[in-house]
């Protein structure tokens, strides 16, 4: 036969329905004949109904912002972390790639050689024009040609570093929609908004960096920056949305990518038109 | 006008004629459906996938907010605090285990941040200031049905503030939270035997606290 105090023990556990159906039993029929006992029941099931029916306050939208904040930080710290002490394997690279190497580098050699020669002056008497006139044409054809395939390992290279951008464009549109989302930011936050502007493979993310950008056009940083993002820019949807950025900025340095972009009959046509669109307004 | 462009149809991509890789449609993540418990979400922020922690904040930050709202007897204490415990779960999530349970192990986090708050304030938990707690509106859909006056809130509140805050604290986590004792106890560092005493015990406390309330009009 339990005692009074050991039955009042066991009230908030029956409250909770947390006590074995025989336990249960044995305490309904104490209740039954004592009057302490159920008053004292009646009380904890008030305080525990009025504890229940507290209200849930919401957090105000900073802490999902500040949250959201942390992780995007965390993961910037992540990638731009050393390499590990055993990195992975990097991937072989295409064959074409190993064959161009070499000659590459032959080609950028003699061009320093090419180059050199032209910009210093002879000591010996110049020669007489028409020896002249040859070989600067062929110089000036190989130039064409090394030029051409310095372009070519340059986009290779830009390409390459996009590659190493491992993060789902998800993760990287939920960075940039963050980094937007603070009212005061830091140079760091705008460099990084360039920087997915300028590099980053999604046009949405592209987009939605140029959109975060618009609060801050009256920087001349980051005029500059959208303005430097203009050639390398392939996607006309957002060519078109820098030159709206550029002309709404009411940036005048922007004039003569803009006359070039243009003039340019291999642009798309949308975007030349945005272009001259765009140097009436300025 | 930018965000026009995310409903593009894939199609539109003609429209660019040169880009590496236009993922103008979200590409599907297999491995991270909402799916997911708990628990997978986290092993996969301590493996490096840390976008996962949103998930598990969507689905935590409202019950932890209230745990700390009602502990703190602040809001702002208590969004500071929530704040610290998701940065924390990133800065420590190497030291989530295999067999660990998420909800216990960040009301562990959680009651080690707000020692560490109230440490850093130089005071113990705040006194609630019960004409604080009319402005905030009962968030659920059967407010209505359920609610007590503000009056009686208010007077629960006090008696909360009232209590030792290892009280507090064991009653709120094993009211609210849907721990078990062995998790609670698991969270307090004791055994499951003295969980229950306390929470219990907790109980009692705050129902003498309140009736007492009652019986007097709040100053």
């Amino acid at each position: 036969m339990m005692t009074c105090i050991q039955i009042r023990e066991q009230l908030p556990a029956l409250l909770d329905d947390r006590l074995a159906t025989a336990a249960v039993r044995d305490l309904r029929a104490h209740l039954a004949v004592c009057p302490d006992c159920e008053r004292e029941l009646a009380t904890l099931g008030q305080t525990l109904r009025a504890l229940d029916a507290m209200p849930a306050p919401s957090p105000t939208p900073r802490l999902r912002a500040r949250v959201y904040a942390a992780i995007a930080a965390e993961q910037h710290a992540l990638r731009s972390a050393p390499a590990p002490i055993a990195p992975a394997p990097r991937p072989a690279r295409p064959l074409w790639f190993r064959l161009i190497q070499p000659f590459a580098a032959a080609a950028l050699l003699a061009l320093g050689f090419i180059l050199g020669q032209r910009q210093i002056p002879s000591p010996v008497a110049a020669p007489a024009p028409a020896a002249i006139a040859a070989p600067d044409t062929a110089t000036q054809r190989e130039l064409a040609e090394l030029r051409q395939k310095m372009d070519a390992m340059s986009q290779l290279v830009g390409y390459s570093i996009l590659q190493q951008q491992s993060r789902s464009s998800n993760e990287r549109l939920r960075g940039v929609l963050t980094s937007a989302a603070i009212a005061q930011p830091d140079d760091k936050i705008i460099n990084d908004l360039i920087g997915a502007l300028a590099l980053d493979p999604s046009a949405n993310v592209r987009l939605n960096a140029l959109e975060a950008l618009y609060a801050h056009a009256d920087l001349d940083v980051v005029r500059a920056g959208v303005l430097t993002s203009l050639p390398r820019e392939q996607s006309p949807l957002v060519q078109i949305s820098i030159i709206d950025f550029l002309a709404a900025a009411r940036d005048r340095e922007a004039a003569p990518a803009l006359q070039k972009l243009s003039n340019n009959h291999q642009a798309d046509l949308n975007v030349r038109a945005a272009a001259k669109r765009a140097l009436g307004q300025l | 006008m930018f965000t026009a462009a995310l409903e593009i149809p894939v199609d539109s991509r003609s429209f660019a004629a040169n880009t590496f890789a236009d993922d103008i449609v979200a590409p599907v993540d297999p491995t991270a459906p909402a799916s997911l418990s708990d628990h997978a979400l986290m092993l996969a922020v301590r493996d490096g996938r840390l976008d996962a922690l949103g998930e598990l904040f969507e689905r935590h930050h409202g019950p932890l907010f209230g745990f700390l709202v009602k502990f703190t007897g602040h809001r702002a204490a208590a969004e500071d605090i929530a704040q610290v415990v998701f940065e924390r779960m990133l800065k420590y999530r190497h030291t989530y285990r295999d067999d660990g349970s998420f909800t216990a192990w960040m009301y562990h986090l959680a009651r080690r941040c707000a020692a560490d708050h109230f440490r850093k304030a130089n005071a113990a938990p705040y006194a609630t200031d019960p004409s604080d707690l009319h402005d905030h509106a009962d968030d659920r859909p059967d407010a209505g049905q359920t609610a007590t006056t503000g009056d009686d809130h208010a007077l629960l509140h006090t008696a909360l503030a009232r209590l030792d805050h290892s009280e507090r604290e064991v009653l709120l986590l094993s009211r609210f939270q849907e721990l078990s004792f062995a998790e609670i106890a698991g969270i307090l560092e004791c055994s499951v035997g003295a969980a229950k005493v306390r929470a219990h015990r907790a109980l009692h406390s705050l129902r003498t606290v309140y009736l007492r309330l009652q019986k007097e009009p709040l100053s």
